[in-house]
């Protein structure tokens, strides 16, 4: 049941991701029925608000999912191995070796109470199996590499003691001191400052051009978007709704959300004049409507969409899940037809059929 | 006996136009205590650091820097939620505070601060809008209550007709009536940002602080409480320091820029004059790091090196010394480490705090950018 076209020499594929909360007041779909893939050394943007699932699509990947959440359906593959098949063991071994993750807030994700040195000596340590003091040097040598000056001593500091760019920085060196394929950076620039962002950006730029490794980039800044990535994966209320190279994507938007998203954002240099809004705000994940979950925000919501929309490929490579055409025209059939009738339209625009 | 920074003064000044709000020379340097009992005062975070400027009735002006460069603190200072270590205040011609600083005060001149009856009139025209909706509402209080609690206070309204009143501004902010009983936690992020805004308009004024009133919101979101907070300027005449630290955001809303480092005003202008022609160092450095959403647009930027210094020890000379990229091009001039730049004017209405802002030109911002990855085909 693939929902997208296969690409040759996907590191990371992805198909019909299902990862529901079982809460009490109901099951939170949080992801529901993702699928996309990252190449070698690609590196692919997801996009979205909060509460679309883009966190919990990484997480997923890594297998961080705690109770009451769970991996209902679909699959993850990372070159020729299924992850959801792993044991644990097996999947602790992935973690840190061939997938490393980022997270927003360095101070939570670090330990306080031991120098950071330490930190990345005991991952190095652990995944290579080499010796301590072995492992100490190229924890230094890691720290020198991402930038941050006087290493030897900064090794020993504590994690209160730096900077949050600095602390960012020391996660990026835990990060890719075991040489992972696969970097998936969650929002790693949102809590810093502008400066030092650009800073954090150039660093990965430049690491991932020396280590040809592929980078998830999960953020909800379309200008990080823009600036990093090579595709981008769109994502509303835990479904994706676009997907397609950064181009494409940012100058011929075909989502109603999408076109939203990029014209609600003021830009520097533009004139002052009235931003474009989306009405209303994300559906309750407890009570999403039927049909098109963006069909109540959009400006172009017609009759058939109470009928889920299928993800479509209206150009090569250019994903969207809406009734739209390619050209952005309301569909002949269906545009007020009875449900029935609307249903049939789905089978026929669907490329699942 | 007004002591005021000769430099600052006729860049601060408005155009044309009524002066609303001036400010005159505003330190708050928090004690750092410490010692054997912890009493003693061991040093000071010096969050405000002399900053001078005013504020036309009916305009925006947008204050831009990064953690730390005391924004949030000088719009709390403004308002007198923290009291200020020294300085003048002038709202609508009325001296909130005038505070003589260390020296003054030796040679004998003495503070004047409203009384405490004149400074709660006073309030009424100065109202704030905060970063958080989460935190800055009453959790205990239904939205009625929260909105309807300023003009009660302040005898605008009674327990009677506060309803009919509440009920009206929250139709302004764009809420549903009906929901005047309902309490913050039923509300989403941008509705109690709504719920804030309300609360600051319920006493009518003409002054409103709006200290990141939208970085806390989703981006489809964050354009509407823009626009919103648009409309209320138009309708109301209202006056705004707005106070962020997304720049495309302050393009937006502002009309006047100002742009503060480690305490210091470091650059004011009119907000075109300032975004493509920047003047300070820093403020083009802060400019070119802004993530441009445009795929086809991966620039060269000027990238700083290091760190903010601590506002509590900030560097000498030039507090941006240390990080400045015009300064090492220009072979390390004394001057910058020793000399504290003047805020001078260097075009009518263009302040700027540093003694090369002539040397900052396209070539030389142009030699400072590194490229910024490889450019989109």
């Amino acid at each position: 049941m693939t929902q997208r076209p296969t690409r040759t020499g996907e590191l990371l594929s992805i198909d019909g991701l299902k990862t529901h909360f079982y809460t009490q007041d109901g099951v939170v779909k949080a992801v529901d029925g993702v699928s996309f893939g990252i190449r070698n050394g690609e590196t692919l943007g997801v996009v979205g608000e909060s509460g679309c699932g883009k966190s919990i699509t990484a997480l997923s990947v890594m297998r961080l999912i705690e109770r009451p959440g769970r991996i209902v359906a679909g699959s993850i593959r990372l070159a020729d191995r299924d992850l959801l098949a792993l044991s644990d063991e097996e999947m602790r071994d992935v973690r840190g070796n061939a997938i490393s993750m980022i997270f927003q807030e360095p101070m939570t994700s670090l330990n306080p109470v031991y120098p950071c040195g330490d930190q990345i000596a005991e991952a190095i340590s652990l995944h290579e199996g080499i010796h301590r003091r072995e492992a100490g040097d190229r924890a230094i040598e890691m720290l020198s590499q991402v930038g941050i000056p006087d290493a030897k001593r900064r090794a020993r500091e504590y994690p209160h003691q730096l900077s949050g760019g600095m602390r960012q920085r020391v996660m990026i060196a835990m990060a890719l001191s075991t040489n992972p394929e696969l970097l998936i950076a969650d929002e790693p620039t949102t809590a810093l400052d502008v400066t030092i962002q650009a800073q954090i950006l150039e660093l990965m730029k430049a690491l991932r051009e020396r280590n040809r490794m592929a980078i998830m980039l999960i953020t909800h800044d379309l200008g990080v978007i823009a600036e990093m990535a090579d595709d981008v994966v769109v994502m509303y209320s835990g479904k994706v709704v676009e997907s397609s190279d950064v181009n494409t994507v940012f100058e011929q938007p075909h989502h109603p959300y999408t076109k939203g998203l990029l014209a609600s954002i003021p830009r520097l240099g533009e004139k002052r004049h009235r931003l474009e809004v989306i009405q209303g705000v994300v559906p309750n994940p407890l009570n999403l409507p039927k049909g098109c979950l963006f069909k109540r925000r959009c400006p172009s919501a017609m009759p058939v969409c109470d009928t889920p929309p299928p993800l479509q490929e209206i150009q090569p490579g250019h994903l969207s899940r809406c009734w739209l055409t390619p050209a952005g025209e309301p569909p002949e059939i269906g545009a007020d037809a009875e449900a029935e009738t609307a249903v049939a339209a789905a089978a026929a625009l669907t490329v699942e059929a | 006996m007004e002591t005021t920074n000769p430099g600052a003064q006729p860049a601060a000044a408005p155009a044309a136009g009524e002066t609303l709000l001036r400010v005159e020379n505003l330190v708050k340097h928090f004690e750092i205590r410490g010692g054997l009992l912890g009493i003693s005062t061991i040093g000071a975070v010096r969050a405000v650091d002399g900053v001078s400027f005013s504020v036309r009735k009916g305009e925006t002006l947008g204050l831009v820097g990064e953690s730390g460069c005391g924004k949030t603190t000088l719009g709390k200072v403004i308002l007198r939620l923290i009291p200020a270590t020294s300085g003048k205040v002038t709202v609508k011609n009325r001296v909130l505070f005038d505070i003589p600083t260390e020296e003054e005060r030796k040679a004998g001149r003495r503070a004047t601060v409203l009384d405490a009856g004149e400074m709660k009139k006073a309030r009424r025209d100065l109202q704030v809008v905060f970063q958080d909706p989460y935190a800055s509402l009453n959790p205990r209080m239904s939205v009625g209550e929260i909105v309807g609690e300023g003009p009660l206070v302040h005898g605008l309204t009674d327990k009677g007709k506060r309803e009919d009143l509440v009920r009206e501004l929250l139709a302004r902010v764009g809420l549903n009536q009906s929901h005047i009983h309902r309490y913050p936690h039923e509300f989403s992020g941008g509705q109690r940002q709504r719920i804030g805004i309300a609360r600051a308009l319920a006493l009518n004024p003409d002054f409103v602080v709006c200290d990141e009133p939208v970085s806390a919101l989703d981006v489809s979101i964050q354009s509407q409480v823009l626009n919103l907070l648009d409309d209320l300027q138009q309708e109301l005449g209202l006056t705004y320091l707005f106070i962020a630290h997304n720049l495309a955001v302050v393009e937006h809303i502002s009309d006047r820029v100002g742009v503060m480092y480690l305490g210091m005003m470091v650059e004011l202008a009119e907000v075109d004059d300032i975004y493509v022609r920047p003047a300070h160092p820093y403020t083009v450095a802060l400019l070119s790091a802004v993530p441009d959403p445009n795929p086809r647009n991966r620039r060269r930027r000027v990238i700083l090196k290091g760190d903010i210094p601590s506002p509590a020890n900030p560097p000498s000379g030039c507090r941006f010394h240390t990080r400045c990229w015009l300064r090492e091009r220009l072979g390390n001039p004394e001057q910058c480490t020793t000399v504290v730049p003047e805020f001078r004017e260097i075009q009518p209405g263009h302040a700027v705090a540093c003694h090369f802002a002539e040397e900052v030109t396209p070539d030389t911002i142009g030699a400072a950018a590194r490229t910024g990855g490889p450019v989109a085909s």
